[in-house]
């Protein structure tokens, strides 16, 4: 839509989601028209941003917001919080109504692809080609927001998942880190025995936390090479190797490993789990990248115990996976939006956000994981100050792309609809309501509709990367 | 002289008081004009859009694809649909009798006490006033099986992770936040009865039990055919506290129709289809109100 009226199908569109409860905030502001513009690079730049807490506001406000209108003092960077379940619902809703902000937080690279089709963002290959963005970024993370030529977001952060462990309790049992699936288990076994349950973990307060627990299995069991060919469409994810992984959780969950019971994991709240890792009663906790910004708070004085914590990389479930290796993935995004009238002062957002390799840093030195944006970095250039364990992640992941030892995680390479029935598919699995053979031929199902509407990224290569 | 009554014509301003002319139709409809409008935008308009969207396949995001009757179709035969229709019928018979029954008891016994009686109301009604999201995050850790209540009390059950006590549990902390209300709403309609009614039943012999039956009972009729009628739109409504909860899980075991829309149009991008299960569940919600309607006017309600 170009003109300032209000067209038939965006009325049609932002009522409807309205008529869905959902939009008449939009609706209303819809009314305004819906011309895009790149405006004089100068303004007020609205960007909603999910950053939750005072103390990381406060730090995004003076570490990330302030020095940036301080750099670029004809533009206002103004930063609304949400929470992050709220903020895809909303930005979502605005978009559709031709509202919103003009800097998009958006969700993983497979929906915002979405975004994309729908031609709510606005296309960044202008930009990219003219402050150079893939030479300051991962190629293997711009290409993943890459259709048809066209870059459509940049990624926000780098995900991994490690497997955190009680390092106090690990050296007072004597334990050593499993490389291996009969290590794992052996230690499992052992901690279980004494009434340490191996692995702390749960869905209450993110639903989504069964996709962790497939993509820590398919790759460290089923494979990198074999996700690789399944994502490609070469083999089926019916193949024998991807029922067996999530035999093998499932296996793990009925001997009470996790949590204590399948009935736990649903229950028990994660401030819960955290509390009871810090305090030796769970022995791992098996987590993403970002939850080394929290890990912290369950440990030492702060949490009124003697504890320490540390990661290790997951065991290789299966001889023929190679150890360590790291899933790879991106959480989240940043775009911009197609209705917005300042579409250059957005731009000057990301291109200072992203091309300050140093500032990049000096974040990522300041708070573990959350600052992880995928740029070209040597082992050198972190300041020294960063913690050595937020430091080995950033070498390990960088280690790993070089060498090619890295997987996939389901939020980034997964088509939406599939992956959310990675996640709901799996409580059905666990609570034996679907076989394990049953649900990869509906993850089939889904995955090969979906790849045959064009819903997947460019996917990381195998072998070393760049 | 011929004495003849004509009637007197009534004067212009009469006129204008009694029956309005046009220019104070004109002017009754600018005022009511903005109204109008905000109310087309707001409701009729998306009311309309709704409709036309259950007829599309929808992702929730740019053109939507005009398919007919294939969404209703599809809900036919959708099993996550039956399951979370089964679980409204559940949360409905759960909804409508327990608070009922508790709401009549409470009321009855604050009928009863004569002194400490305000405190009694402000503490039925204080989980009321509480918000939703507040009341839920705080049962969340109550139900947990390792640090909640029944832990504290040796009790090894997992009440919201467990599918088998998922819905009831949600459906229990409901129930504790909704009781009080009714409580005190029959409360408020019992002292609308005439006293007289429960002295000549005293007079008949009558006991507690009948005196709550035959007087009680029939005299806040009114109040409890509308609770009756809201309760079923509130069922069919159920949301916030299952979101937050359970958000539907474990494997479905809480879903209720109006979860499954909201994961339908943001996690699954089905917004057309999301459309239509919404629509279905207005049409639902109409037909409890036409037969409401039809009770009352064959006085059911009085």
């Amino acid at each position: 839509m170009t003109g300032p009226h209000l067209s038939r199908r965006s009325l049609l569109s932002s009522a409807g989601l309205a008529g869905l409860g959902l939009a008449v905030p939009g609706l209303l502001t819809g009314c305004g028209g819906g011309d895009s513009a790149a405006g004089d690079g100068t303004g007020t730049v609205d960007f909603w941003i999910d950053v939750t807490g005072d103390a990381n506001q406060k730090y995004f406000l003076d570490k990330v917001v302030a020095p940036f209108e301080k750099a670029n003092p004809k533009i206002d960077l103004n930063t609304t919080f949400y929470k992050g379940a709220d903020l895809r619902r909303l930005v979502q809703t605005a978009l559709q109504a031709k509202s919103g902000p003009d800097i998009v937080r958006g969700p993983a690279a497979t929906q915002t692809i979405a975004w994309s089709k729908a031609h709510v963002l606005a296309d960044l290959s202008g930009y990219a080609k003219k402050w150079d963005w893939n030479s300051h970024l991962a190629e293997w993370a711009i290409q993943a927001f890459t259709q048809d030529g066209k870059l459509y977001a940049l990624p926000m952060r780098v995900d991994t998942m490690l497997l955190y462990f009680n390092k106090t309790l690990f050296a007072d049992k004597g334990w050593q880190q499993p490389t291996n699936r009969d290590e794992l288990e052996a230690l499992a076994t052992e901690a279980n025995g004494q009434g340490i349950i191996p692995f702390g973990s749960s869905n209450t307060d993110w639903k989504a936390a069964g996709e962790w627990l497939m993509t820590v299995f398919w790759n460290h069991y089923a494979g990198p090479d074999a996700l690789y060919q399944a994502l490609k469409g070469d083999i089926q994810f019916t193949d024998p190797v991807f029922v067996d992984s999530v035999a093998l959780l499932k296996s793990y969950f009925d001997k009470g490993w996790f949590t204590g019971g399948t009935d736990k994991w649903f229950s028990v709240p994660a401030q819960e789990v955290g509390a009871k890792f810090g305090q030796g009663g769970y022995a791992m906790v098996p987590q993403g990248g970002w939850f080394m910004s929290q890990v912290g708070s369950f440990f030492g004085s702060a949490a009124k115990n003697d504890n320490d914590w540390d990661w290790m990389p997951y065991p290789a479930l299966r001889p023929e996976v190679a150890y360590p290796l790291f899933e790879m993935g991106i959480g989240g995004s940043l775009a911009i939006n197609a209705n917005s009238k300042n579409q250059d002062a957005a731009a000057s957002y990301l291109n200072w956000y992203y091309t300050d390799k140093a500032a990049a840093l000096e974040r990522m030195a300041d708070v573990p994981a959350t600052y992880n944006i995928p740029i070209t970095f040597d082992e050198s250039e972190i300041p020294d100050r960063i913690d050595p364990r937020s430091g080995r992640v950033l070498t390990s992941v960088n280690q790993a792309i070089q060498n090619g030892n890295y997987g996939y995680v389901t939020w980034t390479w997964w088509p939406p609809k599939a992956d959310v029935f990675v996640y709901e598919g799996l409580e059905q699995v666990l609570t034996g309501k679907m076989s394990p053979k049953d649900y990869c031929a509906k993850l089939a199902e889904q995955f090969n509709t979906e790849r045959a509407e064009g819903n997947l990224p460019q996917l990381m290569p195998r072998g070393a990367a760049k | 002289m011929t004495a003849t009554s004509v009637p007197a014509r009534p004067r212009a301003g009469a006129r204008a008081r009694g029956r309005p002319g046009r220019r104070g139709r004109l002017v009754g409809w600018l005022f009511l004009a903005p109204l109008l409008l905000l109310n087309g935008l707001v409701v009729i308009g998306p009311s309309v859009a709704t409709v036309y969207y259950s007829l599309t396949d929808w992702s929730g995001l740019g053109p939507a694809t005009f398919i007919g009757l294939d969404n209703y179709v599809r809900a036919f035969g959708d099993d996550k649909v039956h399951a979370a229709l089964w679980h409204n019928t559940v949360w409905f018979v759960l909804f409508l009798s327990v608070p009922m029954a508790m709401g009549l008891l409470g009321a009855h016994l604050l009928s009863q006490v004569r002194r400490f009686q305000m405190l009694f109301r402000a503490l039925y009604f204080i989980p009321y006033v509480v918000a939703s999201v507040v009341n839920a995050a705080v049962w969340k850790m109550l139900l947990s099986p390792t640090s909640g209540l029944g832990h504290v009390l040796g009790i090894d059950q997992a009440w919201l992770g467990d599918p088998a006590t998922s819905l009831l549990s949600v459906n229990f902390v409901v129930n504790w936040h909704w009781w009080g209300f009714l409580a005190v709403i029959f409360f408020a309609a019992m002292q609308g009865v005439d006293p007289q009614l429960y002295d000549a039943a005293k007079v008949d012999g009558a006991n507690g039990w009948q005196r709550f039956r035959s007087v009680t009972l029939p005299g806040i009729r009114p109040t409890v055919v509308f609770i009756l009628l809201m309760t079923v739109i509130w069922t069919l409504k159920a949301f916030d506290y299952i979101f937050i909860m359970t958000e539907g899980g474990p494997a479905g075991s809480s879903e209720v129709m109006a979860t499954l829309m909201y994961k339908q149009a943001f996690n699954e991008y089905s917004a057309g289809y999301a459309a239509a299960l919404g629509l279905s569940m207005t049409v639902v919600t109409a037909m409890v109100l036409a037969v409401y309607q039809i009770l009352r006017k064959r006085g059911w309600e009085t």
